[in-house]
C-alpha cells in the first residue's frame, strides 16, 4: 500500500485516495475535436517520474497532484 | 524426433541428455523479411502462423528477456469468449478454436482444459446481463447457457450459496469451452515449433530503435545488431510505450499492474473456473493443485511488477465468499505483471502510422485468452497486407473515429478498466 | 522415545497428547511438532508429490521441504503445514498426506520406478492424443495424484483479524544480530517492534553451546528478552512471520497468536527503518538418497539435541563442510550419546544412501577414491548456508552470487531495510553481535534519536574452499517437488537454460516451501550444467510471502455480510417493519418490493404499479447523489458540466438534465434545481452518486480554479421520499404545506422550500414513474416522521409504499433511460433520443469529442420501444433482436438487443426497450427477439420508446 503524501493531511495510506489518472488538462471548452481528442488521448506513460492525480475521499475532499516515480513508486513532492 | 510416449521411453533410456533443445540458436543475419519484437504468446504465435500458413520463414523473433516471461508467464491462464460486443466475442471465440487443436498443431501438450467458465451474477438485474451476454454467444454459435442456483449448486458442490453474504449469489454465465490453458507450455510450443521451420528467436535481444524513413520501416536496431527488414511487428505488452515512442507512435494507454496468486497445492476441489464479480476474483485449481487467483488492476499506472497487496487481499476476501472452505488454505506466492490497458480498455492491433510497423498491444489483463487467434490474423496481416476482419475493429485510428470497443463502457480512464 | 530426561527449553511438568496417523503420542509444552514426533522416534512422516518416496524431516524451520502434514484441531483441519513450523498442542491430531491406503504401503510409490520417464517437463511431450485424452482422460489422472493434504470442507470457524502498527524500527529476527540490534535501538528510545516467526526468541542461539557476555547463549537470549520486556516503547510478538517487504516501508507479518481466541492475525506495519535479520538457511547435500528419513540438516540436528532435548539415532555420519560446525555437531551427538561413526569432510564424496523407510547406510568414496559402506541411521549433513534476504529481495533488489561467501548476498543496503548478520552472510557470532549493533546505531542516527557512533559492520563469512561434490544425477535438489540433478542438466541440455525457464519447465523451487532450500543448490546445478559462473545464472524474483500464510489472516474479519460495509438509508427501519423485501444494489440494500401476506413478487409489484398509476405510491429516493452548488460562478460551472441549455432557469424551477463524459458519451442524467440566483442542487443517479461528485470536484478543483464555486455533497443529509400517483397533489396538501402547492403555484419541474407541519422540507415536482409526483426532502433525522405522516395522511387514498421492482417498471413504461442498462458508457444523447437535450448554444464537457464521425454517423443503434406483435406474447427478458429466424445450428444475425422487457401491469401486455440499428429510422418494423439461452422467439414490433402517456399529460395533473 502507498503511503501518499497529501499537502493537506500529511502521510496517509493509499486507501483513502482514488486515483485520477495523470494530470492531463481538460481541453479549452471551445477546443476543436483534433485538439480535444490530443489533450485526451496524448499518451503519458512514462517509465519514471509521473504528474498525476489523486483525490483524497477519505480525508481533506481535495484532488492533488503529486509527482511519482512509475518503477520505485517513491513519491518526488516532499511535505516539509 | 517428435514428442511422444515413445520418445520418452528412448530417451530415459539415454539418461534424458540427448533431447534437442526447444529452439535454435543460430546466428543473427543482417536481413529478414520480418522482425517481430516481444518473444511472448502473441509473438510467437505470429511467428508460427506466419511459417505454418504462408510459408515465411526468413523471420527473427527479438526478445527482450526470456521467451514467454512476460505476461504469459504472469496471468492466470484462463481462456474464454463471453463477450456481448461482437468484436471481443468473434476474436476470442477464433481463440477457443484454436486453443481445443493447439496440442495437435505444435506437437506440445499446451493442456488445454475446457473446465467451464463460470461467471456468477449477485443479482437478478445483473443474471439478466448475463443472459444477454449467453445469448449473444449462442446467436454467434458459440455454446452458453445461464445456471440457476441449483444448476450452480450441481456443478459446483463446493461454492456457496449461502444467502447470508453481502452479495448473495442468484445464478451464473456457464461457458462450457471455457478453462485453462498451461501458460508456459504455449510460449514454448509455438516458439519450438517456429524454430523448428527455420525462424530465429532471439533471447536476451531486446529492440533499441526503428529505421524509418520518410514514414516507412526500414530496419530494426537490436542489442545483438541491425536488422534491415520492410515489416516489424510491435507485440510487447507492458512495454509498448515504450518500444513505439521509439518509432514515434503514440499509444492511448497507460501501464498497470495486475496482481495474481496462488495457494499451496491440494487434492482436487474446484473442477471449473469462476469469476466473482463485486470487485473482481477468479480463480482455478492447476493439474498441481494449487488454487490460481486475479482480480481487477492496482488502478494506478506502474512498471514496478509488484505492488499493491490489498488487491491480493481484495481478491482473498472474495475467494472465501465463493468457497469458504479457503480461509484454512494458505497463500503460497503473489506476483504481478505490468498491464497495457487502453483509453477503451481493448486491444490495438494492426497497422501504424509507420509503414511497414505493425502493432499488437492493449491487450491488458485479457490477452492470454487470445494468444492463437492474434498469432494467427496477424500473421495474415504480415503475409499478405490486407486487414483480416477479426483484428479491424481494434485499429488504432479508433479513438480519433469515435469507434471504440469499450466492452465495459468505461471510457477513456486506463486506470478503471 | 528419545527424549532425554534433562535439558532442553520443554517444560516437563505438562504432557501435551496427540496423533500422528492415530496412534497416540506425547511431547511437552515448548515442542514443535517436528521435535514431538522425532521424540516419539518418527522420522517417516511424509511422502514426496510426484515420486511418492518416503521423507523424514529434514529441518528445524521454515525451510522443511519434506515433513508437510494434515493437522486437524478445534477449527477444523488444514493440509500442508510442515512439523517444523507448528508449535505442539494437546489434541491435535496429525495425518500423514499424498499417501495411499498408508504412509508404509504407498500404491503410488511405483511412480518412483519411472522417474526416468517422468523427467522434467514429460507432461508437456505426451498426453497428446487423442484431442480430447488430455482434458478427459490424463489430467483428470494427474490431479488426483497432485496435490499434498486434501481440503476440509466445512466452513471455517476460526477467527481472524487485520491490525496495523507504526513504529521507528522494525526488527525481523531474534537470534543474535536481531536482538542486539533491537536492544540498541529500544534503549535509544525508539519505538521497536521485534519480530520472531519461531515461538522462542533467540533463533540459532536455541541450538548453541557458545558463550555470550559471559553466559550461556540461552541465558543471554532470557536477559534480552527480559531487558526489552521492560521497555514501554518495545513491541515483541513470537509466532509472527514477516512475510513481505511492500511500498514505503510497509511489512506484513501475520501472527499465529498461543490463545485459541483469534487463530491468525494479519499486521501492516509501517516503520521508519528496518532491520532484517533473519539469518540464514543451511543447505544439504545434493546426492543419490539425499532425500530419505534420517538424512537432516547438521544444524538442525543440533537444535532438536539441544532445544527438545531429543535424541534422533543410534549412530550417525557427519558430513559438514565447515570444520567448525562439522566439530559442533560431533559435539551435539556427543551430548545426546549417538554414536558417530563417520566424520566425513568435503574431501570425501557422498555417494548414495541406502534403506527402504529410514537410513540405513551411507556409501561414501574417500579422497582416494576408496569406498566405504558406513551402517547408520542418522546423517548429519551441511554444504554450506543460504543468507535469508527475502524481504529485502521483495523490493526489487536483486541478490548477487558472492564468490567468497559462495552464496546469494544482498548487495549493500542504503536503506531503509538493513540486512544484518546471518542474512547478509555473518556466520559467527561475535560477527552477528557486532553488525546488528552497529547496523542499530546506524540507523538511530538516521533518525536523527543518537549521535552516530559509526560502528564497524561485521564481514561476511567466507565459506570454506571445499564442498561435497555430487557423484551422480539422481540426487534431490529439490526435495519437495522430486527435482533432481538429472532435471536440471536435462533443462539445459534442452535449451530452457534461463534460470526462470529451468524454475518452471523442472518446477525447481515452485514448491510450498518456495526452494528455501534448493535455490543455491539449483543455481549452483544450472551454472555446472550450463556451461556458465554462478553469478551470471543470477536469480528468479523473490515473491511474497516469505513463507506461506493463511488465507483467513489475510481476509480477516471482513467476511459474509461484514466483506463491505452495507449503506441503508434512512428509511430503511420504517421499511423494515412493513415486511419490505430489500435487495443489494452496488453498496446499497435498497427496498425491492412491499408483499402483502402471502403475495408473490409478481402479485405485489403488479398491486403496487397500479397504486401508484391509479392513486398513490410513496418511494425512497435517498440513495441520489445530491450536491449543492454555490458561488457566483456556479451557474458557470453547470452549464460546462451538463450539456443542456438552461441559462434561463428561474428560480424555483428543475431541469431534466444529461451529463456527458470527456470523450462525448453520456455519462449520467439527473436534474438540476435553483434554489436562488447562485444556489443550485443537482441529483445524480444512485450508481454514479459517488464518480459524479468526485468529476464536479476535480473540474472544480483542478481545470477551473478561476470559477467561484463551492460544492457540497449533501446525499447524507437528506431523507428523500417521492409521493407518486393521480392523487399525489392532495396528499401534499393533507401534509399541511405552508406554502402553495396549487397546480399554478406549483407546477411540474418546480422546486419549494418551507414545512410540511413542523417537518422543514425542500419539495420537487420531478417524476420518474410519469405520475404526478413529489419528491419530498427533509433532514435524515426526520425520515421516520415524514414517513409516518404520509403514511398516516394517505390512508385515505390507500397509499402504499413501492420499491425498485415497481420504480422500474414505471420507467420502463415511460421509456425513461436508466444507468447500467441504457447508459452504459457507449451511447450519445442522439442514439437515446436525447438529442433536444443538447444546447448547440454553449461549451460543456464533450462537445468536442461528440463531434468524431462515427458518433455522428447515420445508422448507430437507437434506444427504441418495443411490443410483442400480437399483443400478448411475453418478450423474453435480454433477448436480441434479429431479422430473421434462427438458423439451424440456432445462429442468427442480430441488429440489437432488449435492455428491459416487463409485462406492463398498466397496459396488461408485454412491452420492453431495447438498442436496433438504425432504430429511430425502424419504427412500425417487425423483428424477432429471440432468447436461446430461455428457449424462445417473439415476433416484435418496433414503436417510440415511451408506451404509456407519450405527451405527459399525467406529470401536470
Amino acid at each position: 500500500m502507498l503511503l501518499i503524501p497529501c499537502p493537506y493531511c500529511g502521510l496517509r495510506d493509499e486507501s483513502e485516495f482514488v486515483y485520477g489518472g495523470p494530470a492531463r488538462a481538460l481541453p479549452d471548452m471551445d477546443a476543436q475535436t483534433p485538439e480535444a481528442q490530443h489533450s485526451l488521448y496524448r499518451p503519458i506513460n512514462p517509465r519514471g517520474p509521473l504528474r498525476e492525480l489523486w483525490y483524497h475521499s477519505g480525508g481533506c475532499e481535495c484532488w492533488i497532484t503529486l509527482t511519482r516515480n512509475t518503477i520505485t513508486h517513491e513519491f518526488e513532492d516532499d511535505l516539509s | 524426433m517428435g514428442y511422444s510416449a515413445l520418445s520418452l521411453m528412448g530417451h530415459a533410456f539415454r539418461g534424458n541428455t540427448q533431447w534437442p533443445t526447444l529452439i535454435a540458436a543460430p546466428d543473427m543475419r543482417t536481413i529478414y523479411d520480418i522482425v517481430i519484437i516481444g518473444g511472448g504468446g502473441h509473438g510467437l504465435a505470429t511467428a508460427h502462423y506466419l511459417a505454418k500458413i504462408y510459408g515465411l520463414t526468413n523471420i527473427a523473433v527479438c526478445e527482450a528477456g526470456w521467451i514467454g516471461g512476460g505476461n504469459t508467464a504472469r496471468n492466470t491462464t484462463i481462456v474464454r469468449s463471453d463477450y456481448l460486443l461482437n468484436g471481443s466475442f468473434a476474436l476470442k471465440h477464433f481463440a477457443l478454436k484454436l486453443w481445443e487443436d493447439l496440442t495437435q498443431d505444435l506437437d506440445f501438450n499446451i493442456m488445454y482444459e475446457p473446465r467451464g467458465y463460470i461467471d456468477l451474477a449477485h443479482s437478478d438485474g445483473e443474471l439478466e446481463q448475463f443472459e444477454l451476454r449467453a445469448n449473444a454467444m449462442r446467436l454467434r454459435g458459440a455454446d452458453a447457457q445461464i445456471l440457476d442456483r441449483s444448476a450452480l449448486k450441481a456443478r459446483i458442490p463446493l461454492l456457496s450459496l449461502d444467502m447470508d453474504k453481502r452479495f448473495p449469489v442468484s445464478g451464473a454465465l456457464f461457458q462450457p469451452a471455457g478453462g485453462v490453458v498451461r501458460h508456459d507450455a504455449v510460449a514454448w510450443g509455438f516458439a519450438r515449433k517456429a524454430s523448428q521451420a527455420g525462424i530465429h528467436i532471439f533471447q536476451n535481444c531486446p529492440v533499441t530503435g526503428f529505421d524509418i524513413s520518410d514514414g516507412v520501416l526500414q530496419g530494426v536496431q537490436t542489442a545483438k545488431g541491425h536488422i534491415t527488414c520492410k515489416q516489424a511487428l510491435i507485440s510487447v505488452a507492458g512495454e509498448s510505450s515504450a518500444v513505439a515512442g521509439l518509432a514515434g507512435i503514440n499509444l492511448p494507454l497507460n501501464s498497470i499492474n495486475v496482481q495474481a496468486c496462488v495457494t499451496e497445492p491440494v487434492k482436487p476441489a474446484l473442477d471449473a473456473v469462476v469469476n466473482y464479480n463485486v470487485g473482481l476474483s477468479y480463480l482455478s485449481q492447476t493439474a498441481k493443485g494449487e488454487f490460481v487467483l486475479g482480480g481487477a488492476t492496482d488502478g494506478y499506472a506502474s512498471f514496478a511488477r509488484r505492488g499493491s497487496f490489498e488487491r491480493i487481499e481484495d481478491v482473498l476476501a472474495r475467494a472465501v465468499q465463493m468457497f469458504p472452505f479457503l480461509s484454512r488454505l494458505r497463500l503460497m506466492r503473489h506476483w504481478s505483471g505490468t498491464a497495457d490497458i487502453t483509453a477503451d480498455g481493448n486491444a490495438i492491433v494492426g497497422q501504424t502510422p509507420v509503414s511497414g510497423l505493425m502493432i499488437n498491444s492493449g491487450w491488458g489483463y485479457a490477452g492470454f485468452k487470445a494468444t492463437p487467434a492474434v498469432g494467427h490474423q496477424l500473421a495474415e496481416l504480415l503475409a499478405t497486407g490486407i486487414l483480416p476482419d477479426l483484428i479491424a475493429p481494434f485499429a488504432l485510428d479508433r479513438f480519433a473515429l469515435g469507434a471504440e470497443q469499450d466492452d465495459a463502457g468505461i471510457g477513456p480512464y486506463p486506470w478503471l478498466h | 522415545m528419545s527424549r532425554f530426561s534433562i535439558g532442553g527449553l520443554i517444560d516437563r511438568d505438562k504432557t501435551l497428547t496427540f496423533t500422528f496417523d492415530g496412534v497416540t503420542m506425547q511431547g511437552h509444552p515448548g515442542d514443535m511438532l517436528a521435535s514431538a514426533l522425532l521424540a516419539n522416534d518418527r522420522h517417516f512422516v511424509a511422502r514426496s508429490l510426484k515420486y511418492h518416496r518416503p521423507r523424514g524431516i529434514m529441518s528445524a524451520g521454515l525451510e522443511e521441504p519434506s515433513a508437510l502434514v494434515t493437522v486437524t484441531d478445534a477449527f477444523g483441519s488444514m493440509p500442508n503445514l510442515k512439523v517444523t513450523e507448528v508449535p505442539l498442542r494437546d489434541g491435535m491430531q496429525v495425518s500423514s498426506q499424498n499417501a495411499h491406503p498408508s504412509l508404509e504401503r504407498d500404491r503410488a510409490a511405483v511412480f518412483g520406478l519411472g522417474s526416468k520417464m517422468l523427467s522434467a517437463g514429460f507432461y508437456y511431450k505426451t498426453f497428446k492424443w487423442p484431442k480430447t485424452g488430455w482434458a478427459k482422460t490424463y489430467a483428470p489422472l494427474i490431479r488426483r495424484a497432485a496435490g499434498h493434504g486434501g481440503i476440509d470442507p466445512e466452513p471455517d470457524r476460526a477467527l481472524y483479524d487485520k491490525r496495523r502498527m507504526a513504529c521507528d524500527v522494525l526488527v525481523v529476527g531474534s537470534g543474535a544480530a536481531g536482538l542486539s540490534a533491537a536492544l540498541i535501538a529500544a534503549q535509544s528510545g525508539a519505538t521497536t517492534v521485534l519480530l520472531e516467526q519461531d515461538h522462542a526468541l533467540g533463533g540459532a542461539l536455541l541450538g548453541s553451546m557458545e558463550q555470550i557476555e559471559g553466559m550461556s547463549a540461552v541465558d543471554w537470549v532470557q536477559d534480552a528478552r527480559a531487558a526489552l520486556s521492560q521497555l514501554s516503547n518495545v513491541t515483541l510478538k513470537t509466532r509472527t512471520l514477516a512475510f513481505g517487504q511492500y511500498d514505503h516501508c510497509l511489512i506484513q507479518a501475520v501472527e499465529a497468536p498461543d490463545e485459541m481466541t483469534t487463530k491468525a492475525i494479519l499486521w501492516k506495519i509501517r516503520a521508519r527503518r528496518i532491520i532484517l535479520a533473519s539469518g540464514a538457511i543451511e543447505r544439504p547435500v545434493v546426492f543419490a538418497g539425499n532425500d530419505r528419513p534420517g538424512v537432516m540438516l547438521a544444524s538442525a540436528v543440533r537444535l532438536y539435541i539441544r532445544r527438545f532435548s531429543v535424541g534422533l539415532g543410534k549412530c550417525a555420519v557427519v558430513a559438514v563442510s565447515d570444520v567448525e560446525e562439522r566439530n559442533d555437531t560431533v559435539a551435539a551427538l556427543n551430548e545426546a550419546g549417538t554414536k558417530v561413526v563417520a566424520v566425513l569432510d568435503s574431501d570425501v564424496q557422498l555417494v548414495k544412501t541406502k534403506g527402504r523407510h529410514h537410513l540405513k547406510m551411507v556409501i561414501w568414496r574417500d579422497s582416494k577414491g576408496r569406498r566405504h559402506r558406513t551402517p547408520c541411521d542418522l546423517l548429519a549433513m551441511s554444504n554450506g548456508w543460504s543468507p535469508t534476504a527475502h524481504l529485502f529481495a521483495h523490493m526489487g533488489h536483486s541478490l548477487r552470487f558472492d564468490v567468497r561467501t559462495h552464496s546469494l548476498l544482498p548487495s549493500d543496503s542504503d536503506g531503509p531495510l538493513y540486512p544484518v548478520g546471518g542474512a547478509r552472510g555473518v556466520r559467527d557470532l561475535v560477527g552477528c553481535l557486532q553488525d546488528g549493533k552497529a547496523v542499530a546505531h546506524h540507523v538511530m542516527a538516521e533518525l536523527e534519536m543518537h549521535k552516530h557512533l559509526n560502528l564497524p559492520r561485521a564481514m561476511p563469512t567466507p565459506a570454506p574452499t571445499k564442498r561435497f561434490q555430487s557423484a551422480t544425477q539422481t540426487g534431490f535438489v529439490d526435495l519437495q517437488n522430486d527435482v533432481t540433478r538429472a532435471d536440471i542438466a536435462q533443462a539445459q541440455a534442452e535449451g530452457y537454460d534461463d534460470v526462470e525457464l529451468t524454475k518452471r519447465y523442472t518446477t525447481l523451487g515452485m514448491g510450498t516451501d518456495q526452494g528455501k532450500t534448493s535455490w543455491t543448490n539449483g543455481i549452483l546445478e544450472i551454472a555446472a550444467f550450463g556451461n556458465q559462473t554462478a553469478g551470471n545464472v543470477g536469480h528468479t524474483t523473490y515473491r511474497p510471502p516469505y513463507s506461506p500464510v493463511s488465507i483467513g489472516a489475510l481476509v480477516g474479519a471482513e467476511v459474509d455480510t461484514e466483506m463491505i460495509p452495507i449503506h441503508r438509508t434512512p428509511f430503511h427501519t420504517d421499511f423494515a417493519r412493513l415486511g419490505c423485501v430489500f435487495q443489494t444494489s452496488g453498496h446499497w440494500l435498497y427496498s425491492r418490493y412491499f408483499p402483502q401476506a402471502d403475495e408473490t413478487m409478481t402479485e405485489a409489484v403488479t398491486r403496487e404499479c397500479k397504486a401508484v398509476r391509479q392513486s398513490l405510491g410513496c418511494v425512497d429516493m435517498s440513495t441520489l447523489g445530491k450536491i449543492d452548488v454555490q458561488g457566483p460562478d456556479a451557474l458557470t460551472f453547470l452549464s460546462r458540466m451538463y450539456c443542456n441549455a438552461f441559462a434561463k432557469l428561474p428560480i424555483g424551477r428543475v431541469r431534466y438534465a444529461l451529463m456527458l463524459r470527456e470523450d462525448g458519451y453520456v455519462f449520467d442524467d439527473g436534474t438540476i434545481a435553483r434554489l436562488a440566483k447562485d444556489h443550485f442542487l443537482i441529483t445524480a443517479t444512485t450508481a454514479n452518486a459517488a464518480s459524479v461528485w468526485r468529476y464536479m470536484q476535480k473540474c472544480a478543483q483542478i481545470d477551473w480554479p478561476d470559477l467561484d464555486v463551492t460544492l457540497t455533497s449533501v446525499r447524507d443529509h437528506w431523507a428523500s421520499l417521492a409521493i407518486a400517483g393521480p392523487n399525489a397533489r392532495d396528499l401534499l396538501a393533507a401534509l399541511d404545506p405552508d406554502f402553495d402547492i396549487g397546480r399554478d403555484a406549483f407546477p411540474f419541474a418546480a422546486v419549494r422550500q418551507g414545512h410540511l407541519g413542523a417537518l422543514p422540507v425542500r419539495v420537487f415536482s420531478v417524476s420518474f414513474s410519469g405520475e404526478l409526483s413529489f419528491e419530498i426532502n427533509t433532514p435524515a433525522g426526520f425520515a421516520t416522521a415524514l414517513f409516518d405522516r404520509v403514511l398516516d395522511a394517505g390512508a385515505k387514498w390507500n397509499i402504499v409504499p413501492y420499491g425498485l421492482e415497481t420504480l422500474d417498471i414505471l420507467r420502463i413504461e415511460k421509456g425513461h433511460i436508466s444507468v447500467g442498462t441504457e447508459i452504459d458508457g457507449r451511447r450519445t444523447p442522439h442514439d437515446l433520443g436525447l438529442d433536444q437535450l443538447v444546447s448547440s448554444q454553449k461549451h460543456y464537457v464533450g462537445r468536442a469529442m461528440l463531434e468524431r464521425p462515427n458518433l455522428k454517423a447515420q445508422g448507430r443503434a437507437h434506444f427504441v420501444g418495443l411490443r410483442s406483435e400480437d399483443g400478448h406474447s411475453p418478450i423474453p427478458p435480454a433477448a436480441h433482436l434479429c431479422e430473421a429466424g434462427m438458423d439451424s445450428q440456432g445462429m442468427a444475425q442480430t441488429c440489437g438487443y432488449l435492455t428491459a422487457a416487463v409485462h406492463s401491469p398498466t397496459l396488461d401486455q408485454p412491452i420492453a426497450l431495447g438498442f436496433l440499428d438504425n432504430g429511430h429510422a425502424r419504427m412500425g418494423e417487425t423483428l424477432w427477439a429471440h432468447s436461446p439461452v430461455a428457449g424462445k422467439s417473439v415476433r416484435v414490433r418496433v414503436g417510440p420508446v415511451c408506451a404509456y402517456d407519450p405527451r405527459g399529460d399525467r406529470l401536470h395533473a
